[in-house]
């Protein structure tokens, strides 16, 4: 490892918390205008995650404190290993190690609430995991490769070739980014939610561990948008900024529905854009 | 030399066999199977350090080989004959007279003298199944003499069935090396049909209907496979008329994609499929669960299943770039992807296992498919970490039955309060069957990256994929579920690495009750639980050390060498130790983190506000005040994929593209 990896690795460690944060402020803000509020500041989840820090430690099972913790080191991993440009399969592999812990941790503690959010949990990674999958499969089929590196050198956007992939990509990021109608192991709206799903039992530093974890598992999210326009890098912010807004119109114009028909709904859509997409990618 | 070694790795467990059966002695018997583990794990390692050899013995005692396995062959028939006969069960019997005329018939009217050279074999891949044979098949018979002395302690039988039990055992490894050596098709038929007839027996120990039913089932449905062997071996030898056709090298080595060939290899691939329990013939699999867990961990992890995806993986180069080697993938990712739906709907915890097992072959299959050489080592070294963390499962679910008399996984809840260090070890396997670093995900990882050209393969495998994370992270997460049990002397505080050494020595928050177990327990949950972290610690070494160079070296000598250099580039991927340190140094600083002492607050579950304030007890204040004990279970969706369900269509379905794989070879 050289100097230059080195640095890319402790800017992607240091920076992603801080881009994922103000994201996640810029929904809070948005979120709040479309539903006719004033909302929070755009730093609020910074204000938010420093409290949960210094509050007092509770737990219900010890297990739970290890599963927040490999789970933001699979997401600081994902983030690294994105910067690394390294390959997208393992990186999707990682991505899953913080899904499990997050579902062995909430089912650690024997409170019902939480054993639900984590069945639930585990059906949301059932129903994106394999379209991810195939997402990372249709760019290997056009640029020949599964490392970064190496699609980085493809000369035209992804997103000519695989513009359907790119709709399949979408319902995937709608689950792990946790937005309506598929936010149904635990959601960011209070209103659609009885008690917090698969979080129900973090608490305190805990939480603002997981909260963490999740602003890098944006950033990756985003990185993964990106990669899409690789080629010009304002085209790539536009597509970045343009997806996520869409993602925040959809998580307000939709309610939350029940895990059966996201299975149905997702899998079956997903997999007919893919052949489709692999049907153009092989006429092409 | 070598006559030694292959007399010790296929001779000597059918003399310790004899004597297990003979000398009706509970220590007698187990000192002979501890003897016969060591000696065939240090005849595997010779095997190993000597390197891929051929060699030919004429005769033993004076009497010709071919003489002895054609006799023993008929005789062998005869027995299975018998036993359809004394079962009543007309489809045996059939399905062996399908065997024995055709069979007589070559021997005797179409050839007279079948000499095939070299009578044995070894190249990487046998010596790898060797390895694990003996291995990981030894720690199995030596974690069987206590538990069957519990077993049968439960059963409260007046005659102990030990001897008959352990004679089959060792038998079965004496088969199963002679199975991966053996280069003559004919020799690799009878031993294939040996470990046929030691599962049927093993199967139906326990003797109560149930066991015979399943084992009849098992026995007739890899029989349909014994009858595609014949036929293979006569087609094959028909087509050249030499009994040189019936070398698996002569095979391997001269590809022909003639029907008169691909046929025979067609039917030789079904025999793999039957052996290897890929759908429609995962009732006999499932079916074997029946039997005492010992037998079950030999079946799932090093033999039996093992033969048939050896058969196949051994195959591969002869039928590489036909028709048949991508039905082979379809056929493989279909069993992946439909028993890893079943797994999904069960709720015993040894179905489980079988169906993952079923899934991970039907990997190995489809990997064999792909034919590529990335994806003929990824076969190999699936081949390799399944048998280390599937029967290291095996034995876990074994041993936590015997403890708390259940098999069903929502029994399991807690399981970590109870028995901290059988727990740990059991989600230690888990976690090595799921997660990066260790070596079934990377080599997951390359299966698909090599079944990426072809689109419903690798469609298959990451729907297949998903519900194989689905299955075990529920498993895990159930086994850690409930209240937390701080002991007292955890309030010193340590050093961290203090804490973490002892976090690995005694389990995480486990309280320090000592691990009473019989050291035949311990010693293999321990060894396959160290193998399935070292081995996957090592995985690039592995890859490069055991597979790699042998592939290279060889190029001509060896049939798996073709272009694998050129594919490093593509297995390359495999070589990323770098992010296997960093992963393994954050998991640390996770176990750190969470062990390390400081002021906590242990709290109840949440009940909304009613629940009973003594932590751990899910209990919320109910009606008259009373304290209620609630409960939680997996989703299981049997409504969609219960198995009584869809297993018919799911054979319907593997039938259908069976008939698809015949008619590709045809056209």
């Amino acid at each position: 490892m050289n100097m230059e990896n080195l640095a890319t690795v402790a800017l992607a460690v240091l920076l992603s918390p801080l881009l994922g944060g103000v994201v996640a402020g810029l929904d809070r803000k948005i979120t709040a205008r479309l539903q006719g509020r004033y909302g929070p500041p755009i730093l609020q989840s910074f204000y938010d995650v420093f409290k949960l820090i210094g509050k007092e430690r509770m737990i219900v099972n010890p297990w739970q404190i290890l599963c927040a913790y490999v789970y933001l080191v699979a997401a600081m991993l994902t983030v690294v290993l994105l910067a690394l440009q390294s390959d997208l399969l393992l990186v999707f592999f990682v991505l899953a190690v913080g899904g499990v812990f997050l579902v062995i941790g909430a089912l650690a503690a024997p409170s019902p609430y939480s054993q639900v959010g984590a069945q639930r949990e585990l059906i949301q990674m059932l129903t994106y995991e394999p379209l991810l999958i195939l997402v990372f499969v249709s760019i290997y089929l056009v640029t020949g490769s599964y490392k970064i590196s190496e699609i980085l050198k493809f000369q035209e956007p992804l997103l000519i070739p695989l513009a359907l992939m790119y709709i399949v990509l979408g319902y995937a990021l709608t689950i792990k980014l946790r937005k309506s109608p598929f936010d149904i192991s635990t959601s960011h709206h209070a209103h659609q939610e009885i008690v917090k799903g698969v979080l129900t039992e973090y608490s305190g530093p805990y939480l603002a561990i997981i909260e963490v974890a999740h602003w890098y598992e944006t950033v990756f999210i985003l990185g993964i948008c990106a990669l899409f326009w690789h080629t010009n890098p304002v085209g790539a912010l536009v597509l970045v900024g343009l997806t996520y807004l869409a993602e925040i119109v959809v998580d307000n114009i939709c309610a939350r529905l029940t895990w059966r028909w996201m299975l149905g709904y997702v899998w079956s859509t997903g997999l007919l854009l893919s052949f489709a997409n692999y049907t153009w990618i092989y006429v092409r | 030399m070598l006559d030694t070694l292959i007399g010790t790795c296929i001779l000597l467990p059918v003399v310790s066999a004899l004597l297990c059966y003979f000398v009706r002695s509970a220590r007698v018997r187990g000192y002979v199977v501890t003897a016969t583990g060591v000696a065939l794990v240090a005849s595997s390692l010779l095997f190993y350090s000597h390197g891929s050899f051929s060699y030919t013995a004429e005769s033993i005692l004076g009497v010709k080989l071919n003489l002895i396995i054609t006799a023993a062959d008929f005789a062998l028939l005869f027995l299975i004959f018998g036993i359809g006969w004394s079962r009543r069960n007309p489809l045996i019997m059939l399905l062996t007279v399908l065997q024995i005329l055709p069979l007589a018939y070559f021997e005797f009217k179409m050839v007279h003298h079948v000499e095939v050279i070299p009578a044995f074999y070894g190249d990487d891949l046998s010596i790898i199944m060797n390895l694990i044979i003996s291995i990981v098949g030894s720690l199995i018979c030596i974690f069987g003499i206590p538990y069957m002395a519990e077993h049968e302690h439960h059963l409260h039988l007046k005659k102990s069935r030990q001897p008959r039990f352990f004679f089959f055992l060792m038998v079965f490894l004496g088969a199963m090396n002679g199975l991966v050596y053996a280069n003559n098709l004919l020799w690799v038929y009878f031993f294939w049909e040996v470990t046929t007839l030691c599962s049927f027996m093993l199967i139906s120990h326990d003797g109560n209907d149930l066991a015979v039913k399943n084992a009849c089932r098992a026995l007739w449905m890899n029989m349909v496979g014994g009858v595609a062997f014949v036929s293979a071996i006569i087609l094959l030898y028909r087509h050249t008329g030499s009994t040189e056709s019936l070398s698996l090298q002569y095979l391997v080595r001269h590809p022909d994609s003639s029907l008169a060939v691909l046929f025979p290899l067609a039917l030789l691939c079904l025999a793999g499929f039957t052996k290897a329990a890929q759908v429609p013939f995962q009732a006999w699999l499932c079916g074997a669960m029946v039997a005492p867990t010992p037998v079950s961990a030999l079946l799932h992890s090093s033999t039996m299943v093992k033969a048939g995806v050896y058969l196949i993986v051994r195959l591969a180069p002869a039928y590489a770039g036909t028709t048949l080697s991508l039905m082979v993938a379809t056929f493989g990712a279909f069993t992946f992807l439909t028993a890893s739906v079943l797994a999904v709907n069960m709720r015993n915890g040894k179905k489980i296992l079988a169906y993952s097992t079923i899934a991970n072959l039907g990997l190995i299959v489809a990997c064999a498919g792909i034919n590529t050489p990335a994806a003929i080592v990824a076969a190999i070294l699936l081949i390799i970490f399944h048998a280390i963390s599937k029967g290291l499962l095996f034995l876990c679910v074994g041993t936590i039955e015997h403890k708390i008399g259940s098999r069903d996984i929502e029994d399991m809840r807690g399981l970590y309060n109870r028995f901290p260090t059988v727990a740990r070890i059991t989600i230690l396997g888990m976690l090595t069957m799921m997660i990066p670093p260790f070596g079934a995900l990377m080599s997951k990882w390359m299966a698909i990256e090599a079944a990426s050209n072809i689109p419903w393969v690798v469609a298959m495998l990451a729907l297949g994929s998903g519900l194989t994370m689905l299955f075990w992270a529920r498993w895990a997460g159930i086994l850690v579920s409930g209240a937390y049990l701080e002991s007292p002397d955890r309030e010193k505080s340590q050093s961290s690495l203090k804490m973490l050494i002892e976090t690995l020595t005694h389990g995480l928050y486990a309280s320090k009750g000592s691990w009473q177990e019989s050291p035949a327990i311990k010693v293999p949950l321990l060894t396959l639980a160290s193998f399935a972290v070292a081995l996957s610690l090592l995985a690039p070494w592995v890859y490069s050390r055991l597979i790699d160079p042998r592939l290279a070296l060889g190029s001509k000598a060896l049939p798996f060498t073709e272009g694998v250099q050129g594919a490093t580039s593509d297995a390359g991927s495999f070589y990323v130790l770098p992010i296997l340190i960093v992963s393994f140094v954050g998991y640390a600083w996770a176990v750190i983190a969470a062990i390390k002492k400081g002021h906590r607050v242990v709290s109840a579950p949440y009940l909304c506000g009613e629940q009973s304030p003594d932590s751990g007890e899910a209990r919320f204040r109910g009606p008259m005040n009373a304290w209620e004990q609630c409960t939680a279970a997996n989703i299981y969706a049997s409504e969609f994929i219960g198995e009584e369900k869809i297993t018919n269509w799911i054979n319907m379905a593997a039938i259908v593209i069976l008939i698809v794989l015949f008619a590709g070879v045809a056209q």
